[in-house]
């Protein structure tokens, strides 16, 4: 069995997961030059991905499982079959704007829209759905990173982006106008392994499950 | 952006193949439907585009924006074929229509879609494939899916299982729901990807009660051999969707009488992309490869869509899939030959004429080729030179 972890903050929780879940983890880091770790006994192997790669790597059956953030696994649009809400790396999409055209459209979103053409963001599949399902038809720039700088240099009017504490957006002077959706950290299977290796699979994403607990699993 | 032919690049999701590819993927073809031949199908083949409605019957909206769509000079808006399905419904509801059931007829065919090149996904790909049409019963299941197994070890798979799903099943269970349309599709959608999370969160948004609760983890979870089945007859007690599961366990215990059941599993969560099938569904799986190499399943409301209500099933192989999966099993094979040169073309031409009557590979040498360079060259490709001069004859033998 291959799981394919992300680098960063989220592979650290995710191997606190994994250890509590009674997974082998032991010399694992994410954040090493080794980018494999394979565990003899076990049968089973962890890969070490950027995390926009982690849908990659399980989509095309190099991984059989994986640990992603919702936000990465819904821009990627990837086929994969989704398994469990690991309930850690909580982040919410909202869409936001600079604080004073905000109180020029009265704190009134349509009035908002209706004086706004471009929209900047890293995740432009996540923001033309959204865009599209409210019926407003919105240019969208895609950057890879520093959102907030666009608006503030009339590279765009909004931005659409991922927040967990809010305070990226105070320090530039923007303010979240809608919320999209919430988005943790999922464990995810190629869809053929699921299907080929079951029981081993099943088995430990209901270790993880339960290593959740029921309280972390209900985030969004 | 180099002028007009972009360095003679191609365009996403298509693809050359060369001669040792395009050789393996005839002799792949031909096996496979050498082997449907066998079986009493008789291969159709259909046009590269049509009118778009033929390939609107029965597919879901969604699917139309993945046609290669255009317009003839009379505005009637036609596509490419995306499937080979549809199509060989409005035949066999045609053309076909005074012929009597049923009617055994295999394909193998380019078919294209507009969809985002992902992992294993092509824009023009082969679908190689069969249709049973006007039979219905644990028989016509039973062959089908006999088939399928059969074919995958026809092309030389040795490592595959193929997934049974009852589409019936879980459409009876939705049903019970009671719940508006577009509350059932989410929850289809939830089931189809596999989406557990989704699943879980919907479940609790629509206030489910406990037993609707575990029809669906049941739907999304269950997976073995015939005890799983057992299981979930057990639990469906006597309501609708018991009958479907009676039906699979029917079709399972034929395919086990057949000696078939180490290639095959139950799980309830298969139910393909389209929206046409309506009983017993099946998807193959070859480990390390991504995508299922093979599906299908039946669909007994297609052909009413054509003015010839009967049922019918079947199934289609990815070849390039399945090509993928061979790994370099195949090659291209008939490398023996002769390479045949000489002062004098007359001679050379009346001479390989000979050769390849009698079924010898001939290839003719360059015209002012000395004897060494014409061995050399013979050498290298492998063959057999054939030097000949005005009056005598000298064979060498290279390799």
């Amino acid at each position: 069995m291959t799981m394919a972890l992300p680098k960063g903050k989220l592979g650290q929780e995710s191997l606190q997961l994994l250890k509590r879940a009674g997974l082998p983890v032991e010399g694992v880091a994410t954040e090493a030059r080794q980018l494999v770790f394979t565990f003899a006994e076990e049968q089973g192997r962890y890969l070490i991905c950027r995390p926009t790669d982690v849908p990659t790597y399980v989509e095309h059956g190099a991984a059989d499982l994986g640990i992603v953030g919702k936000d990465t696994l819904v821009e990627a649009g990837a086929e994969v079959f989704e398994l469990v809400d690991l309930g850690f790396g909580l982040c919410r999409f909202v869409v936001a704007a600079p604080r004073k055209r905000w109180q020029q459209a009265g704190q009134s979103f349509a009035a908002l829209m209706a004086g706004s053409r471009r929209v900047a963001t890293k995740f432009p599949r996540v923001a033309r759905g959204y865009f599209q399902q409210q019926g407003m038809s919105i240019e969208i720039i895609k950057l890879h990173g520093n959102i907030e700088l666009a608006p503030q240099v009339g590279l765009a009017d909004l931005i659409v982006d991922i927040v967990s504490t809010g305070r990226t957006l105070k320090e530039n002077d923007l303010v979240e106008v809608a919320a999209i959706f919430q988005a943790t950290a999922r464990l995810i299977a190629n869809r053929v392994s699921y299907r080929l290796d079951y029981q081993r699979l099943a088995a430990v994403a209901e270790a993880l499950r339960r290593a959740v607990g029921p309280e972390e699993g209900k985030s969004c | 952006m180099t002028g007009p032919c972009q360095n003679f690049q191609l365009p996403a999701g298509v693809r050359d193949l060369l001669p040792g590819e395009a050789g393996a993927r005839r002799q792949l073809e031909q096996k496979l439907m050498d082997f449907f031949q066998s079986w009493g199908y008789r291969e159709v083949l259909t046009p590269t585009f049509e009118f778009i409605d033929t390939f609107k019957a029965g597919s879901r909206a969604e699917a139309e924006d993945s046609l290669y769509k255009f317009i003839d000079r009379y505005g009637r808006v036609l596509a490419l074929r995306p499937e080979m399905t549809a199509p060989i419904a409005r035949l066999a509801a045609t053309r076909l229509g005074h012929e009597e059931l049923p009617l055994r007829l295999c394909y193998s065919a380019s078919v294209f879609r507009y969809e985002e090149p992902r992992a294993n996904r092509l824009r023009e790909f082969n679908q190689t494939g069969v249709e049973l049409i006007g039979a219905r019963g644990v028989a016509a299941d039973a062959e089908i899916i006999a088939l399928a197994v059969e074919s995958l070890l026809e092309a030389g798979l040795k490592d595959f299982r193929l997934g049974l799903g009852q589409v019936a099943v879980t459409m009876g269970v939705l049903h019970d729901l009671e719940l508006p349309e577009a509350k059932v599709a989410r929850i289809k959608a939830a089931l189809a990807s596999k989406d557990l999370v989704a699943l879980e969160r919907l479940s609790e948004d629509y206030s489910l009660n406990e037993r609707q609760r575990s029809s669906l983890q049941l739907l999304a979870g269950l997976h073995g051999g015939s005890e799983a089945l057992d299981e979930a007859r057990s639990y469906f007690g006597d309501t609708e969707a018991a009958a479907f599961l009676d039906e699979l366990g029917a079709v399972w215990q034929a395919l086990q009488a057949y000696g078939l059941e180490k290639w095959l599993f139950i799980d309830l969560s298969i139910l393909r992309d389209f929206d046409y099938y309506t009983g017993i569904v099946f998807e193959g799986y070859v480990p390390g490869l991504g995508v299922p190499v093979c599906g299908g399943g039946r669909y007994d409301d297609l052909l009413a869509q054509f003015g010839r209500p009967c049922p019918a099933t079947g199934f289609a192989l990815g070849l390039e899939r399945l090509l993928t999966a061979l790994g370099e099993k195949f090659s291209c094979a008939g490398k023996q030959g002769y390479l045949i040169a000489g002062d004098e073309l007359e001679i050379l031409l009346n001479r390989a004429r000979q050769l390849r009557r009698q079924g010898t590979r001939v290839i003719l040498g360059q015209p002012g080729e000395n004897q060494q360079q014409a061995e050399a060259r013979a050498a290298a490709q492998g063959l057999t030179l054939l030097w000949l001069e005005s009056g005598e004859t000298i064979c060498r033998t290279v390799c």
